[in-house]
């Protein structure tokens, strides 16, 4: 990630960062993105983000309005 | 006993006093109220504390020892809290300027059950500023040194916890782990820290930071005094929407169950990139120890472990949705790292976010598949000792990799024990991690490394 892409990013975004802390956070996000950005997701493999249920002990969501 | 015995004592050896009416927990409190007020000046550790309370614990749970009300094993223990942990009447500041007079009207579950438990409350630790950010010279408040050299940061950001924890000022600590904050200090301040899975102990009534990653657990002196924290913290809390249904070991019995024919794993590749030479050491010797136990050592491949680091966008972007009202509307409030670390995470798109969890997804199974043919994981809990102060304050000081993440990203439990000292006198720390809600495995492993060792019973020169 550049700089302007930093810059480009802040203006989207709303944000103001002062311009001498902007090499911390293209290095920040640089690390953080990386693994991302070099994931190709259509030629993964199926997975979801989402919530999930437990199978075994219920098909119904948790509740816990009748626990303790 | 001398006061320095009793105050690096285990919590298994003050409840055996206590038993024996060889100690008395108002003694106990006195005892480490003064250390602390003649210590803490230089270590920083304490943001509040709370003498009164703790006294007013103290005699009540003497009362109830005089009973005989004594099958709790926590009864009289002092113990003290992450300032993120909230509790009732007693300011919680989260190491910010942001809450720096909010006083919480009720606890946090965790502090209710140790309260429960008969715990002595002897006050508040510091916190990295809003366990992300760090004290800079001139932040609000100080930041915590670290005991074994005061030139070296005691990790972060249960920084006060471990530090309190490693000078002997308490016996038993709480922390907070989202990408490391517990087995982090607990490795530089030469204790045990464990993160359990997620959902297992209540996060509760503490300050969020990332609600994917963040876990609450104990901080101790030993690995058994570990386990007889998490055996009052651990169970379902109604209160925390993560939290965990699934039954409550027995984290005690299987301590002394030894660990001949457990399988350890050891993933080499990203744990072992820019290792010291020293770490690396101490880690094949913790391994040589292991096998010496009765235990059988393979390596193990985890094939997307390199995206681990997507953890930071996760993190990152979580914790800018938390602040974001006050960081936009009151940035002044917050240090200059902090700030922008949050406002990083403002930059962070829906999509990379989507894919972080994704990438999380995977990574979970397949520590999964890694672990139905190993026991436990076992890794380098940093790679390299305590960093000092004055190179974390360099700007161009970034944030440094972590082996502790992995077990963030995945939720899974990760306990961080002492393994030795690099040339310097500095703590190393081997990482020990497991099955989800197979504590009991990951504590047996430690509890025997540590036995076999005599690396967590070295007291630093305060």
């Amino acid at each position: 990630m550049t700089l302007d892409e930093v810059r480009a990013r802040m203006k989207a975004a709303g944000i103001e960062i002062v311009e001498n802390r902007l090499e911390m956070v293209r290095r920040l996000l640089t690390d953080a993105l990386a693994p991302i950005h070099a994931l190709d997701s259509r030629a993964a493999r199926t997975l979801e983000p989402a919530v999930m249920f437990d199978a075994i002990r219920s098909a119904e969501p948790r509740r816990d309005d009748d626990d303790e | 006993m001398t006061s320095d015995d009793l105050a690096f004592a285990t919590i298994a050896e003050i409840a055996a006093r206590y038993r024996r009416r060889a100690l008395s927990p108002v003694e106990l409190t006195r005892a480490l109220l003064g250390r602390i007020e003649r210590l803490d000046p230089t270590l920083h550790a304490f943001v509040t504390v709370t003498a009164e309370g703790a006294l007013a614990d103290a005699r009540h749970a003497e009362a109830a020892l005089r009973r005989d009300e004594d099958g709790n094993p926590l009864l009289g223990i002092p113990v003290a809290y992450k300032d993120i942990y909230a509790t009732r009447g007693i300011r919680t500041t989260a190491g910010s300027a942001v809450l720096a007079d909010w006083v919480p009207e009720d606890d946090a579950t965790c502090v209710t059950r140790l309260a429960r438990a008969g715990c002595v409350m002897l006050g508040k630790l510091i916190t990295h500023e809003f366990a992300f950010g760090l004290q800079f010279p001139g932040h609000r408040f100080q930041p915590a040194k670290n005991p074994w050299s005061l030139e070296h940061m005691p990790g972060g950001s249960s920084s006060g916890s471990a530090a309190a924890l490693a000078a002997g000022l308490a016996h038993g600590a709480l922390g907070s782990d989202t990408g490391g904050s517990i087995r982090g200090p607990a490795a530089f301040c030469n204790i045990v820290g464990l993160k359990p899975t997620y959902g297992r102990v209540s996060r509760a009534g503490v300050i969020t930071l990332s609600w994917t990653l963040d876990h609450t657990g104990p901080m101790a002196r030993t690995v058994e005094d570990c386990a007889l924290l998490l055996q009052a913290l651990a169970g379902h809390d109604p209160a925390d929407p993560a939290s965990s249904r699934e039954p409550v070991a027995d984290y005690l019995v299987p301590l002394g169950q030894g660990i001949r024919g457990l399988r350890v794993g050891v993933p080499r590749a990203y744990f072992f990139e820019g290792v010291d030479a020293e770490v690396e050491k101490a880690f094949e010797e913790a391994l040589a120890t292991l096998r010496d136990l009765g235990a059988t050592v393979t390596d193990v491949e985890i094939p997307s472990i390199q995206t681990s680091w997507a953890f930071l966008a996760i993190l990152m972007a979580e914790a800018f949705a938390y602040h974001e009202r006050d960081v936009r509307g009151h940035p002044e409030l917050y240090g200059d790292v902090l700030r922008e670390r949050l406002l990083a995470g403002g930059l962070i798109l829906g999509s990379e976010y989507v894919q972080a969890q994704r990438l999380r997804s995977r990574l979970q199974a397949e520590m999964l598949g890694v672990l139905r043919r190993t026991d436990v994981l076992v890794t380098p809990t940093t790679p390299k000792p305590a960093p000092t102060f004055a190179a974390v304050w360099d700007p161009s000081f970034g944030f440094p990799k972590s082996n502790m993440a992995p077990f963030n990203m995945t939720g899974l439990p990760a306990l961080a024990v002492p393994c030795g000292f690099s040339a310097q006198g500095l703590p190393l720390s081997l990482q020990i991690a497991g099955r989800p809600f197979d504590e009991s495995t990951v504590l047996r492993l430690g509890h025997a490394y540590e036995q076999a060792t005599e690396w967590h019973g070295r007291r630093p020169r305060i």
